[in-house]
């Protein structure tokens, strides 16, 4: 299930601006516990923004992406009170979705 | 301790003394502060939260706030590293619970935030309240401030979404700071008395205790490590990177003869980004001559430098043989000037 996403999406101008905290451990796989033993990868692998169900954006995450990830873009459209949506997949399978109104 | 208590003491009287020298002798001068102007100045928080100002703010006003005057530096969820640490995130629910932060002793923190150090609430109210936003300092009202204030517990998942932060409240929420048992107070940093007589520190003991060596002492300081020369220039002239006065110089890392050589150095890649040692070699021929060799050809002439310059500049074909030199108009006329005296003083 993970733990929930922080999302603020704001309009200006017709150009809606989403901001996303998404709060992962992001383990590449290449770091050692204080055992010696290799911590399991695990990341995100997928993730997807929708505006209502418009899919907006749509990426490939990999282990090169930093702990609790930052994520900012921008669509065409949207007003106040719609729903944005994003979801991510990771490759233990474990998927999460969080939405937010756009003000 | 009573080494140290006795000047203090002396220094107190004098002080006092001074003190009331200055008001003989500066009568007429100045006024008392009036009870508005000291109110004005006295604006701090405590930890027992006297001096809190009356106000209440909740998370969602806090948001709006926060976006219009926080978040272009601090990110919009205090996430940003750009110019200080960020302010909230490396706390677990557990931390909440045991008023320790975990992560500052196990290593996993990446990273430090305000909200993995900070034991006290009253510390980050009076901050907010005294030096943001960073522009306009002392600009924010206290249901601001109160309302970031909730905005910023909230990132930190210490209160709900909903929550309402006001000074009947913030003791309870106090309760709640995840390094909130984290503040140690047994060492010297601390100035006043020492705990046991109502002081807050140890009363000044330093951190490291420097014994006097009475036997078996070392006769004399043996330096133990340098800078080795092949890293002393590694950053530069450092005499000209410090101070020129006081207890902190920078050492001389270049001498004379290394000063040089560093310029040279910057030359020969001056050379290389303007392309000249493609064709040309130190010594020897490439496709045009070798600039030992150029020196020979030109050392008796005393025009050499600007014949050379004006070859540069516009190429030439013939004196060497018959592959010509390209013309080099897109160097600036300083750099090519620099790379002929460079080459004619026997590019070292």
């Amino acid at each position: 299930m993970g733990n929930p996403m922080k999302i603020r999406a704001a309009n200006k101008d017709g150009v809606t601006e989403v901001k996303v905290l998404v709060s992962h451990e992001m383990e590449t796989g290449q770091r050692k516990d204080s055992a010696g033993a290799i911590v399991p990868a695990w990341f995100i692998t997928e993730l997807t923004a929708k505006h209502g169900d418009k899919v907006v954006l749509t990426s490939e995450f990999g282990p090169s992406v930093s702990k609790n990830p930052y994520l900012a873009f921008k669509f065409k459209g949207g007003a106040k009170g719609e729903k944005v949506t994003v979801s991510w997949k990771d490759n233990k399978g474990d998927s999460r979705t969080d939405e937010a109104a756009i003000n | 301790m009573f080494r140290f208590s006795k000047p203090l003491f002396v220094f107190a009287l004098f002080f006092g003394s001074t003190v009331a020298i200055a008001f003989e002798n500066y009568q007429g001068v100045g006024r008392p502060a009036t009870p508005a102007e000291v109110r004005a100045w006295d604006i701090d928080v405590r930890p027992d939260f006297k001096g809190l100002p009356k106000g209440s703010g909740n998370v969602e006003r806090g948001n709006e706030l926060f976006e219009e005057k926080c978040a272009s530096c601090h990110g919009t969820f205090g996430e940003s590293n750009e110019v200080f640490t960020p302010l909230a995130g490396g706390t677990t629910r557990d931390d909440i619970k045991t008023g320790n932060v975990k992560g500052l002793s196990s290593g996993e923190l990446p990273q430090r935030t305000t909200f993995t150090k900070v034991a006290t609430i009253s510390t980050v109210f009076d901050y907010i309240q005294r030096a943001m936003p960073w522009t306009a300092p002392k600009s924010l009202k206290p249901d601001e401030v109160y309302a970031i204030l909730a905005y910023l517990l909230n990132l930190q998942e210490i209160v709900a979404g909903d929550f309402v932060l006001s000074d009947k409240n913030i003791a309870e929420v106090q309760k709640l700071l995840p390094n909130r048992n984290g503040m140690t107070t047994d060492h010297g940093m601390w100035p006043g008395a020492p705990a046991r007589r109502g002081g807050i520190g140890n009363g000044g003991k330093p951190d490291t205790a420097n014994k006097a060596c009475m036997k078996n002492c070392k006769p004399e300081v043996l330096i133990g490590s340098t800078l080795p020369d092949y890293a002393r220039t590694a950053h530069g002239e450092l005499a000209d990177q410090n101070r020129s006065f006081g207890p902190v110089r920078g050492t001389r890392t270049l001498g004379p003869e290394a000063a040089k050589k560093a310029a040279d150095a910057g030359t020969l890649d001056l050379a290389t980004k303007s392309g000249c040692m493609a064709c040309h070699g130190m010594k020897s021929k490439i496709v045009g001559p070798g600039y030992s060799e150029v020196i020979a050809r030109y050392k008796d002439q005393t025009d050499a430098e600007s014949r050379l310059i004006a070859k540069v500049k516009a190429g030439g074909q013939g004196v060497w043989g018959s592959i010509p030199m390209p013309p080099n108009g897109h160097l600036k006329d300083e750099d090519i000037k620099t790379l002929v005296q460079w080459i004619l003083s026997g590019s070292k």
